[in-house]
């Protein structure tokens, strides 16, 4: 193994293992359950950094798998909530109101939690790996990507609205009961929930960096850099493609089972362009092309967001200091901050681990010529 | 020339038009397993053209393409490249991001689906493999730097070393040596004779020393079509050729 | 027929606010290759200018559009010397950067002017109705749809008539050469982008007597503007004027037959579709790659 990689799997794992000791210091409940919050927030992160970061593919959608992997959670939750919050026959109480009398077909297997906990992820796989077939085959890249996903999003979010009998329209699903499985209980503000999502953190973050680590993923970057010679080596370029932002959308999937457990509803907002758009910045800040980057990225812009309108002098200013900060990032550090992180320890280790050399200039003012005159 | 059956690659009748404009215009050519064929001719005379078509850039507007007995011209670039044909092109192309032993790694592609590759990591010996080629071609000082900070005579030979590791039966290259100097020239040639023992090889070339140093049989374009084909003696003999040539002080001194 | 001519005029109308909105964008991206997301709220300044100057200032709409003009044309001009200038080279940043820049143009008007919703007054000469071939039609939406031919053929001058539109678009073909050439590029995209921004101010103020003009109200606007952009194909403007035409036609239509949201959710599928298979647009010319 290079030296390199064993530095990277050590930084990764004392990481996570910070994460998961959290809780012995902290027992304020409602603190614990800002702070898985945050985390899940940050496995959206690794999703997008994956995607965007290693295979180029600027996903302004990221947050449809998300709402999709939410709604999955929040049906088979609200199926379990006691009588007295849903209608007759056990139908969700927002059908009710909208006058529905029988519960939906598609409803009908969320009856089931594995099957809901497989949909969770399957739906979102599957919805991007037909979204990729139709993009990708037809080697449409750069921008119009970002355009057609951000355009399928809101379609998407669109039609939940739209089907308030059956989605709860803008109000989403509230009046969840609590998830069980094997005999757990993971109250959103218990201890048992901060965990189950720390883990989930740890296991996304090393799934996603054995996937880079991986011949596949060392791929996928040739493909973010130079797409058509890769096809030249035997690579079909569409299928590693639809690969990425499969992978990439089931793990946006977990993330929001995850949300709708320590939020206790799903809401259209959950995959509104707002939250997209947000996920990229989480990326932007923390370093796009580091997945654990991406994460802490997450972590802590949505950290000092929560901070900085909790303040009091803050309380009007935050929004404005966010964008401050974010278009800084974007103008001086194209890396984020992973990449100062790179450049210190390369400086206090010198030459020691010479796998990633100081932030490159030379080739990011020539490299992205390139890209400019592709987006024409 | 080979007899039927033979032949490794057959372009038959290819033309290829860009709005009207005929780039090549009715080419058949043969190639034969094991050769190493220059293409020679002036500018504009449709060469790269000629080997887009091969490698599936570019699509026929008539014509066919048989690469092994196989039709190969309805085929989408990385199948042809699985049949077993590889490209070096005109503009130094590598993966500036990626180290150079990335780029190796990525050029070597013998499994080249997606779950085959998906959680796979490289083992020592083929790691072994990979610097014995860098050594070969002085990079191995290099392996761990980023493409894009190589020399643009580091990044030719990088992109040769590509091909090498990809392994493919026929090797398609667009003038390799443009931008050489006269050493590097020299061992460019004395790499393709040793890889001609193992591939066949159709070179794109403007040198016609290296040209000479390099090649068994030549064929000329101009206008899109085959002009003559030959050895050095009977090309540069050629009455046409001459004529196409003339003005540029004959085809001795280009 | 009177409803399907009715349903025409509702979709023109539709189309020109889309085209308004579009054409500043347009300018932007089709010749700096630049993603200005900041564009909706390019919009909302000039809708708030609107409100300011009538309010403050006692200036009716019609009077104010000069001075809307300037006004977002030198926040444009700003914006584009302190952070656009920098990102040229990497068009896909600009994304990012200028959504910061939207941010942050919301929260400082939310913090100015507040967060509640404003009204500004139609002029009074145009809030009448008028007929047009027995349609009754609101002379305001006359006059916008006017007021964009018009705009749209000041622009077309600008940029093929004029020595600044050709230096322009020698830029937008090769940079490095046309700067070989003696154009200063620097100076002629930060027109440019003052222009682009301009043109959106411009749009503001003149939706704002349809709309309610709130902080968050360039959202919207900017999405509908890409779409009407990518469609047309990135550097026609003619094609520009023909997808605001046709997005307008059938966002009208589509809402006249099922609901507002329903008809937006076809809309956007319709361009998922097309740009898969035309990425260049609708309008734009094959060249050779």
């Amino acid at each position: 193994m290079k030296r390199g990689t064993a530095i990277q799997l050590g930084t990764y794992g004392i990481v996570c293992l910070a994460f998961l000791l959290v809780p012995s210091f902290v027992d304020d409940a409602f603190i614990l359950n800002k702070y898985a919050r945050y985390l899940v927030l940050g496995i959206l992160a690794v999703a997008l950094s994956l995607s965007w970061g290693y295979t180029g593919i600027l996903n302004l959608g990221q947050a449809m798998s998300f709402g999709l992997g939410s709604y999955c959670m929040a049906m088979v939750l609200k199926l379990r909530t006691v009588p007295v919050h849903t209608g007759k026959a056990g139908l969700p109480d927002f059908m009710v109101w909208n006058n529905v009398d029988t519960l939906p077909w598609f409803w009908e297997p969320f009856h089931s939690m594995a099957f809901g906990l497989f949909a969770g992820i399957a739906v979102p796989v599957a919805l991007a790996a037909l979204l990729g077939w139709f993009v990708f085959r037809g080697r449409v890249t750069g921008v119009y990507v970002a355009i057609i996903t951000l355009a399928t999003l809101v379609v998407v979010n669109l039609m939940i609205i739209d089907q308030q009998r059956f989605t709860g329209g803008f109000n989403g699903i509230t009046d969840l009961a609590q998830l069980e499985i094997f005999g757990l209980t993971f109250d959103a503000y218990g201890s048992s929930s901060y965990y189950l999502i720390a883990a989930a953190l740890t296991f996304c973050l090393f799934f996603a960096l054995a996937v880079t680590k991986s011949k596949a993923g060392l791929v996928l970057q040739a493909i973010r850099d130079n797409e058509n010679r890769v096809r030249y080596f035997g690579y079909d370029v569409a299928f590693f493609k639809i690969f990425a932002f499969s992978v990439s959308a089931g793990i946006a999937g977990i993330a929001g089972m995850l949300y709708t457990i320590v939020m206790e509803f799903a809401s259209p907002t959950f995959l509104g362009v707002q939250l997209s758009l947000s996920v990229v910045i989480w990326c932007a800040v923390g370093g796009r092309q580091s997945l654990l980057g991406a994460a802490l990225g997450a972590i802590i812009v949505t950290g000092m967001q929560g901070a900085l309108s909790e303040s009091e002098t803050f309380l009007k200013t935050w929004t404005l200091i966010m964008g401050f900060i974010f278009v800084v990032v974007v103008l001086f550090l194209p890396k984020g901050l992973a990449g100062v992180v790179e450049g210190l320890s390369n400086r206090v280790f010198g030459h020691g681990d010479s796998s990633k050399p100081e932030p490159n200039i030379v080739p990011d003012s020539l490299g992205a010529k390139s890209e400019a005159e592709s987006l024409r | 020339m080979s007899k039927n059956g033979q032949e490794h690659l057959v372009l038959t009748g290819v033309v290829v038009s860009f709005n009207g404009f005929q780039a090549v215009d009715g080419l058949t050519l043969k190639v034969s397993k094991g050769e190493l064929r220059c293409i020679i001719g002036p500018n504009g005379a449709g060469k790269t053209t000629a080997l887009d078509t091969i490698c599936g850039k570019t699509g026929l507007t008539a014509g066919s393409i048989t690469f092994m007995g196989k039709r190969i011209d309805n085929l989408e670039e990385h199948q042809i490249a699985r049949a077993g044909i590889g490209r070096k092109f005109q503009v130094p192309s590598v993966f500036r991001d990626l180290t150079v032993h990335e780029n190796l790694e990525v050029a070597r592609s013998k499994r080249s689906g997606v779950l085959a590759n998906a959680f796979c990591f490289e083992r020592d010996s083929e790691r072994e493999e990979l610097e014995k080629l860098a050594e070969f071609i002085g990079l191995q000082e290099c392996l761990e730097i980023p493409a894009g900070h190589l020399s643009h005579g580091q990044t030719q030979w990088l992109e040769m070393a590509l091909l090498v590791a990809q392994d493919p039966e026929l090797i398609l290259m667009d003038e390799p040596t443009a931008g050489m100097t006269v050493q590097e020239t020299h061992k460019t040639a004395e790499l393709f004779i040793r890889l001609k023992e193992k591939h066949t090889l159709i070179v794109v070339e403007h040198d016609m020393g290296f040209v000479k140093e390099i090649g068994d049989v030549i064929s000329v374009m101009h206008q899109g079509k085959l002009l003559a084909e030959g050895t050095v003696e009977q090309i540069a003999e050629h009455p046409e050729v001459r004529s196409v040539y003339l003005g540029t002080g004959g085809i001795g001194s280009a | 027929m009177e409803t399907f001519l009715a349903q025409i005029i509702t979709g023109l109308s539709i189309g020109s606010i889309l085209l308004l909105v579009a054409l500043g964008l347009a300018i932007i991206y089709g010749t700096t290759g630049v993603i200005n997301l900041a564009h909706g709220e390019f919009v909302m300044l000039g809708a708030y200018s609107a409100w300011a100057l009538q309010t403050f200032l006692g200036l009716g709409l019609i009077e104010s559009l000069v001075l809307i003009f300037l006004i977002t044309a030198a926040f444009g001009w700003v914006i584009e010397k302190v952070v656009i200038r920098h990102l040229y080279r990497r068009p896909l940043d600009t994304i990012l950067a200028t959504w910061g820049i939207g941010v942050m143009a919301q929260q400082a008007i939310r913090l100015s002017a507040g967060g509640e919703l404003r009204y500004v007054e139609m002029p009074s000469a145009l809030g009448s109705s008028v007929s047009v071939l027995g349609v009754e039609t609101s002379a305001f939406r006359i006059f916008i749809l006017l007021f964009t031919a018009a705009l749209f053929g000041v622009t077309w001058y600008l940029m093929y008539r004029t020595s600044v539109g050709m230096k322009l678009r020698a830029i937008t073909q090769d940079r490095e050469v046309a700067s070989c050439f003696g154009i200063n590029s620097q100076r002629t995209y930060s027109l440019t982008f003052a222009y682009g921004t301009g043109l959106a101010g411009l749009a503001g103020a003149l939706v704002s007597p349809l709309k309610s003009v709130s902080p968050e109200m360039g959202t919207t606007y900017v999405v509908d503007a890409f779409m009407v952009v990518v469609l047309g194909g990135v550097d026609s403007l003619v094609g520009t004027v023909v997808s605001a035409a046709i997005l307008g036609e059938l966002t009208g239509f589509l809402a006249f037959l099922s609901n507002d949201t329903i008809a937006k959710a076809l809309v956007l599928l319709t361009i998922v579709i097309l740009i898969r298979f035309r990425p260049q647009g609708l309008f734009a010319a094959r060249t050779r790659t």
